[in-house]
């Protein structure tokens, strides 16, 4: 009889006691699908399960702050900015991860945007390159086009599409909140300005209205107003768009291999001239509010670990910040991303990494000079007013 | 005598409470943090100076060059196009429809922009002066106008949210107003007939007068509503481009959630707090007035 009674009890404590980490991600629809395969693959491993939830960094912006203040948290592991996750470290809300990551089995350089002198507050997972111009092999082919490797080529092919019959614009303009917009204005700067100054504009050693920025600015500007690009529009509706040959050139980062049909039909080139490219980590933090530290810390050192980010780099769409992961893991599109970085220096997200008020402040100025290329300087004298100052 | 004591201590104590610290605490202490910096200390009118001096609330460039002109400014704007609209639109549809067959299922329909929540409100006004699949651009080349994203222009952003807006809101007005037509007695309308009154003059001299209440109701909940107005720019343009659609709840919202500058937030809040309070006023005197 008491046996009866003992084996629901101990079944009902282990279910009980089951740990189920919430981690929360701003990937949704293909992107998500990619993901999920490394996740599944840890619950396998160690028997933990995991509840993924999807908020976009811009709202976790927003909610963030007053779940700390109430010291609580919405997830156990939670992909954000650099820049948040600096900041809310500082502030005692975020676990330290010293001792769960070896910085030495990352790119060198890969975990300083979530270091604050020797703490670290958050781990670099995968990260995604801003490579340049993506077009479609098949539509340069069927009109004759080739990449440019000069600036007045450039010009050039962009005046050869813009005559082509059904074409809206020679390079679609992705909009959404902004971002898209200040992914190409970052690549001019650093094409035009070299790869110090993004490094600069992030650390407010220069100014926006000196003549390095403007030179890169005006650049912009004079394709703006050619109309050689397209009317902002919602970013994943121009990509259907560009992918049916409403447009011939999208700029976007190295995920869009992962959305659409036809991956080995996508060709890339970067603005010529251009010795440094983006590259956005993905970084997570584990709030100091979780409910199961040690579960969080295993998850992630297990994904940003050599096989968490194997799995992913595997799925397509990612670049390893993990050294050691062999190239046959990329499938064939990313490695033709991985030659374009090749030399090249890598460089943070201006405005991920500046955070605050300057990122809205940015995508939103991008937005009136893509339609009011005239108004530069209005543009660039907002910006300087919100930047931050040395 | 006692036990009612009771009684009104049981009903009323909590409800003091709940309104005390929901209500009256988060208020006071808005007030007090427009007047301190960031590190708590007193630093008088100085926020109010730094916000109101500020382009994001007051652009006065823009008189030459146009939009923005200021998040306060647009706010007016607001009030000067969309008030007026709605309530002109909303009393002519509801005249027109009072009797006419099927009138009240135009009136639903037309009520549905009022019952659909705003952040969807946002996405269709977005949809509407799309340049791909808005209705709006579609209407507009009738006249040979070319098509264009209106709401990712700076000189026709505020425009188009004031506009789609009206769409969303005259079902307000003209639910109340045909509400308030109901109330008229008929033998007024009957013996101006009998003296020989012109459609216009009836419409003038007893349809306005007599819905008076009605409009006080209406200018008073939409100009309330006008001055919050932060969901549909929220999700229509997120106050672009380059602030030209950028309104003061907004403006609010972005000093506390990404400038992460609470004294400065308190200081719209509290300037919304004051004017909704204004406009309140003519609204509370006429109850009084009726109740007396």
């Amino acid at each position: 009889m008491s046996r009866l009674f003992v084996v629901p009890v101990l079944l009902l404590a282990t279910i009980l006691s089951a740990v189920t980490l919430t981690v929360i991600g701003p990937w949704a629809g293909p992107e998500m699908e990619k993901f999920m395969p490394v996740l599944q693959e840890f619950e396998k491993q160690t028997g933990i399960k995991i509840e993924y939830k999807i908020y976009r960094a811009e709202d976790l912006a927003n909610l963030l702050p007053a779940q700390f203040a109430a010291k609580k948290a919405p997830g156990d592991v939670i992909f954000m900015w650099a820049s948040f996750i600096r900041e809310y470290g500082q502030k005692g809300h975020i676990l330290t991860l010293n001792g769960v990551l070896d910085e030495a089995k990352f790119l060198p350089g890969a975990l300083d945007a979530v270091k604050v002198g020797d703490k670290l507050y958050g781990a670099a997972y995968t990260g995604k390159v801003k490579p340049g111009f993506w077009y479609r092999k098949s539509f340069f082919a069927k009109h004759g086009l080739t990449p440019p490797k000069t600036w007045d080529e450039f010009v050039e092919l962009l005046e050869k599409i813009k005559k082509i019959p059904g074409i809206k614009a020679p390079i679609a303009s992705g909009d959404g909140v902004g971002w898209p917009l200040s992914d190409v204005t970052e690549h001019f700067l650093i094409s035009f300005g070299g790869p110090e100054l993004q490094l600069d504009l992030i650390e407010g050693k220069v100014r926006w209205d000196s003549n390095l920025v403007m030179k890169g600015m005006n650049k912009l500007v004079s394709l703006l107003k050619n109309k050689y690009f397209g009317e902002p529009t919602e970013w994943t509706l121009v990509l259907k768009q560009w992918w049916n040959g409403d447009y011939a050139l999208y700029f976007m980062g190295s995920w869009i291999t992962g959305m659409v049909d036809d991956p080995n039909d996508l060709g890339v080139f970067a603005l010529p001239g251009a010795n440094g490219v983006v590259f956005g980590a993905d970084y997570a933090f584990v709030p100091k509010y979780t409910q199961y530290p040690e579960e969080a810390k295993k998850l992630i050192a297990w994904l940003c670990g050599p096989e968490g980010q194997a799995l992913q780099v595997k799925q397509g769409g990612h670049v390893a910040t993990a050294v050691g992961i062999d190239l046959s893991s990329y499938p064939p599109v990313d490695r033709e991303v991985a030659k374009i970085i090749q030399g090249v220096t890598a460089l943070p997200d201006l405005d991920d990494s500046i955070g605050g008020e300057f990122q809205p402040t940015f995508w939103d100025q991008l937005k009136l000079l893509w339609v009011a290329p005239d108004r530069l300087n209005d543009v660039i004298r907002t910006l300087q007013e919100k930047a931050p100052k040395k | 005598m006692r036990t009612r004591a009771k009684y009104v201590a049981f009903f009323v104590v909590p409800a003091f409470a709940l309104v005390g610290i929901f209500v009256v605490y988060p208020v006071a202490r808005t007030v007090v943090l427009s007047f301190l910096d960031s590190d708590g200390k007193f630093v008088g009118l100085q926020n109010y100076i730094k916000v109101l001096s500020s382009r994001e609330i007051v652009n006065l460039e823009g008189l030459s060059r146009g939009f923005p002109l200021g998040a306060l400014v647009h706010n007016l704007l607001w009030i000067a196009i969309h008030l007026p609209l709605t309530l002109a639109l909303g009393l002519v549809l509801a005249v027109l429809l009072r009797n006419v067959r099927g009138g009240a299922v135009i009136k639903s329909i037309i009520f549905l922009g009022m019952v659909m929540p705003m952040i969807v409100g946002g996405v269709m006004i977005n949809f509407m002066f799309d340049k791909n699949l808005g209705i709006f651009n579609a209407f507009m080349e009738i006249f040979g106008i070319s098509a264009r994203s209106w709401t990712a222009y700076p000189d026709t952003a505020l425009l188009a949210l004031i506009f789609g807006s009206v769409w969303l809101w005259v079902g307000f007005s003209t639910v109340l107003y045909s509400a308030g037509l109901e109330t008229i007695p008929k033998d007024l309308y009957e013996a101006a007939q009998l003296d020989g009154a012109s459609a216009l003059k009836i419409f003038t001299k007893i349809t306005i007068p007599m819905l008076r209440p009605i409009t006080i109701v209406v200018v008073t909940m939409t100009l309330l509503w006008e001055l919050k107005v932060f969901d549909i720019v929220y999700v229509a343009t997120m106050g672009g481009p380059g602030g030209a659609s950028n309104v003061l709840a907004l403006q609010m919202y972005l000093y506390a959630f990404r400038a992460m500058d609470f004294n400065r937030s308190a200081v719209v809040a509290v300037l919304l707090t004051m004017s909704t309070l204004l406009v309140s006023l003519p609204l509370l005197r006429t109850l009084r007035d009726d109740q007396s």
